[in-house]
């Protein structure tokens, strides 16, 4: 350590990563609660109960916007405030503007599924928070750009560690996305609606662009930053290449911003369009893998890791379904797949190995590597993130697997003929198919968030542990005194 | 950090930096099943844009070669253009495989009279196959997908009752123009005893026990002009097609759920709450929506569903 003699815990801003490390597990938690409520509305309508506030329409945003800004976005303030802070050896340049990065973006996840809850949403995908709260969010984050380059910019390294690249593009991209896809005009000072700047297909193409590229920056760049810190350290490895980090940052920044538009093949939308979109998502492939090499690579000849840390197997796990998600998105790019796949549950079922493989996987991961040194101490139990990583694991099979088979079979009914060259299926016919499926796919949530319950369980104990530990040490420094 | 270096395949070189204590790097080449694997989706790029709609040029596009489609427009005439997702739509609608064979047998079809397309098994055969998607579509909605209907609110096609009438060409009309079924309410014509006599004289004509002194006060409204229920239902009680009465001498209950319940005291009950409020259905007219070949298949199915007249 270059600071001897001073306690990490002292000389890094922790206080901060912590909160944002209990929020993600709050927000996490509720938000897989609500993705399983509404999983579980769709096999039984009942379960609506004629209630607005909790139909499936209204908890659908609350679901996503829970999981990927509250647990997703709070994972990522935890973890890029912990990276930034051990690679540049540096305090956070601030510690007010940290907190109030930490209250801004609970302020707004909380207002947001309120609002949504009570019918207040701008009905843009992953976009749905009205103006003001749009705005609260583009102030928190300029913030959150403004202390993490400052932090950088005081670095004591000579060198800017690959992670903090990775998300340095993602506050950058997301601030751009935010900004622009959000354009609007309130109807009025004390009205919560606005009218988009934005109208018809480009409405829907501005849409997208940033719908595609939440997916490419938020959920993809920020989570290769937190791979390419929490592998290696684990690991105890040396990353594979530099060489493919830097080329697969730059493709994958690249090229990502011009794929949104592949979810709308088949639409208004002019067909240039559409082949811009479909081959940039196939040459995007390459580029997506390269993280996957680098850090599934890394822990060449340290495979037996693998039967012996349970952190280790999260984390190289998650770098398969991502290898897995970023193989299945351009393969549904094209056109042709995608006349199949559009509006079934394919799509679904292709963002949750993502969602649940990828993202919550490798934060799972890094979060078991973190909370303990964050509190300096040891994890509570390792048996308990092994029963969390196969009930996590089992839950994401049994989702991906019903959503396959629900969109695929969807798909073709829709689509087959009968011998009088007449649609073969009513609509309804292919919605009673997806029953089974649908009951599939809300027993996988109910396994996926056992896994995260016995998470918070193991990080609760391990909280406590440190606050006992440390109780003992000055227990026992204070009897020394008293003898001495 | 010598272990780590050991291990490591090669002579591969770190870096040289160090963050965080102990994070470094090798410089290990790119993989080279990753690099011609890159190259290779960068040339499916390329040739896919040689061949298709790709690049914005100033106000236009490129258009793409070897790719045109041929076309019958909608106003007859046969046009070529560049490889494009409408021209193809229009073509497919047209001219694919299944669009032609389904063609073939709709035109058959609609040459055809009711008596013709009933006797040719193949036509019917098309008929059904066409008809449920319609019928799934548009009707299933309120009649249900197999035509079963909601009692007390949408009439059952599938049963052997038909209110309005069950020939082809009232099936037909049905469709055609819609239907309004209405009977008056007589919550403030009769009262409690009036109201609880005729119920028990309607539940007498299909044979259900009923207390017979009452029946007969009830039959004495019903059948004179203190009820005038005769005029639709008739003085035999089995109802007027033409007013969409219905038959109240058979076993089949289409607003009071008479069947629903074993206990006489509540069977008379339902059919009061019947005769107390009264009964207002509309069926939509379907000329707007549907064309007249799809009203004519959607005829024979509906007639068809509940055995025909």
């Amino acid at each position: 350590m270059a600071q001897t003699g001073i306690a990490t815990t002292q000389q890094y801003n922790y206080d901060i990563i912590r909160k944002f490390a209990v929020m993600a597990l709050v927000w996490g938690l509720l938000g897989m609660a609500a993705g399983i409520y509404i999983a579980s509305e769709l096999a039984w309508p009942f379960l609506n109960f004629d209630i607005p506030e909790i139909t499936f329409g209204r908890l659908r945003p609350v679901h996503t916007t829970l999981v990927i800004f509250g647990f997703g976005g709070s994972a990522l303030f935890a973890t890029s405030y912990y990276i930034v802070q051990r690679t540049c050896q540096t305090r956070l340049y601030s510690d007010w503007m940290a907190t109030f990065t930490f209250w801004g973006w609970q302020l707004a996840v909380g207002l947001g599924a309120l609002s949504y809850m009570f019918g207040y949403t701008q009905s843009r995908e992953y976009a749905e928070f009205e103006w003001p709260i749009d705005l609260l969010i583009a102030v928190t984050w300029v913030v959150y750009f403004l202390l993490y380059a400052l932090t950088l910019k005081r670095r004591s390294q000579p060198h800017i560690y690959v992670a903090n690249w990775f998300y340095m593009a993602f506050i950058l991209a997301t601030a751009i996305l935010h900004i622009f896809n959000n354009l609007a005009v309130p109807v009025g000072l004390f009205s919560l609606k606005s009218y988009s700047l934005f109208s018809g297909v480009q409405d829907a193409m501005t849409q997208w662009w940033y719908g595609h590229n939440a997916v490419g920056f938020f959920l993809t760049a920020a989570f290769l930053g937190m791979m390419y810190y929490f592998v290696p350290k684990q690991a105890g490895r040396p990353v594979y290449s530099y060489r493919l980090s830097i080329i697969h940052f730059w493709a994958l920044s690249f090229l990502y911003m011009w794929v949104g538009a592949h979810h709308l093949h088949w639409t208004a939308l002019p067909d240039w369009t559409s082949t811009l979109a479909a081959t940039f998502s196939i040459m995007l492939l390459l580029p997506s893998w390269g993280g996957m090499i680098n850090g599934i690579m890394t822990l060449s000849g340290a495979w037996e890791k693998l039967r012996t840390d349970p952190i280790m197997l999260f984390l190289i796990t998650a770098l398969s379904f991502y290898g897995m998600a970023t193989f299945e998105g351009p393969l549904m790019s094209l056109k042709s797949v995608n006349a199949l796949s559009h509006y079934t549950d394919w799509t679904i079922g292709h963002v949750h190995s993502g969602a649940l493989g990828w993202v919550a996987m490798i934060t799972f991961g890094s979060f078991y590597h973190m909370v303990p040194r964050l509190y300096d101490t040891r994890l509570y139990s390792t048996r308990l993130v092994y029963a969390h990583f196969w009930l996590a694991t089992i839950g994401i099979l049994l989702y991906i697997t019903a959503m396959w088979v629900a969109g695929i079979f969807q798909g073709l009914m829709l689509r087959s003929f009968d011998d009088y060259g007449n649609l073969a299926y009513t609509f309804v016919e292919t919605v009673s198919f997806l029953h089974e499926p649908y009951v599939v796919r809300a027993l996988g949530g109910v396994f996926f968030i056992s896994g995260v319950l016995i998470m918070a369980w193991n990080m609760y104990m391990t909280v406590r542990q440190s606050r006992i530990e440390s109780a003992e040490i000055e227990a026992r420094i204070a009897a020394k005194m008293a003898n001495a | 950090m010598s272990d780590a270096k050991a291990k490591s395949p090669g002579a591969v070189q770190t870096t040289g930096h160090a963050w965080d204590g102990d994070i470094q790097e090798f410089n290990n080449p790119l993989p080279s099943w990753w690099l011609w694997g890159f190259y290779a989706t960068v040339v499916f790029a390329l040739i896919y844009w040689v061949l298709y709609p790709a690049w914005p040029v100033g106000g236009s596009f490129t258009k793409g070669v070897l790719n045109d489609i041929t076309f019958v427009d909608s106003d007859g005439s046969v046009k070529t253009t560049h490889w494009n997702t409408r021209a193809l739509l229009i073509r497919d609608l047209k001219e694919g495989k299944e669009a032609r064979l389904s063609q073939e047998y709709m035109s058959r079809v609609s040459a055809a009279g009711y008596a013709e397309i009933l006797a040719d098994p193949e036509m019917m055969a098309f008929t059904r196959s066409v008809a449920k998607g319609l019928f799934g579509d548009n009707c299933a909605a309120c009649h249900g997908a197999g035509g079963q209907g909601v009692i007390g609110l949408f009439p059952n096609l599938a049963d052997d009752a038909w209110l309005w009438g069950g020939s082809i060409e009232a099936v037909s009309t049905t469709i055609t123009e819609g239907r309004y079924g209405f009977m008056p309410a007589f919550r403030d014509t009769f009262n409690d005893q009036q109201l609880s006599d005729v119920a028990s004289y309607v539940l007498s004509l299909s044979g259900q026990e009923t207390d017979a002194t009452a029946s007969a006060r009830g039959e004495k409204i019903f059948q004179t002009e203190q009820g005038g229920c005769y005029y639709c239902h008739t003085h035999a009680g089995t109802g007027l097609k033409s007013q969409g009465a219905a038959n109240l001498t058979d076993q089949i209950w289409t607003i009071a759920d008479v069947n629903g319940t074993d206990d006489p005291a509540s069977k008379k009950e339902r059919v009061e709450r019947v005769i107390r409020n009264g009964v207002q259905r509309r069926m939509p007219r379907w000329s707007e929506r549907l064309s007249p070949d799809q009203i004519k298949l959607l005829t024979v199915y509906v007639h068809e569903l509940g055995g025909g007249q």
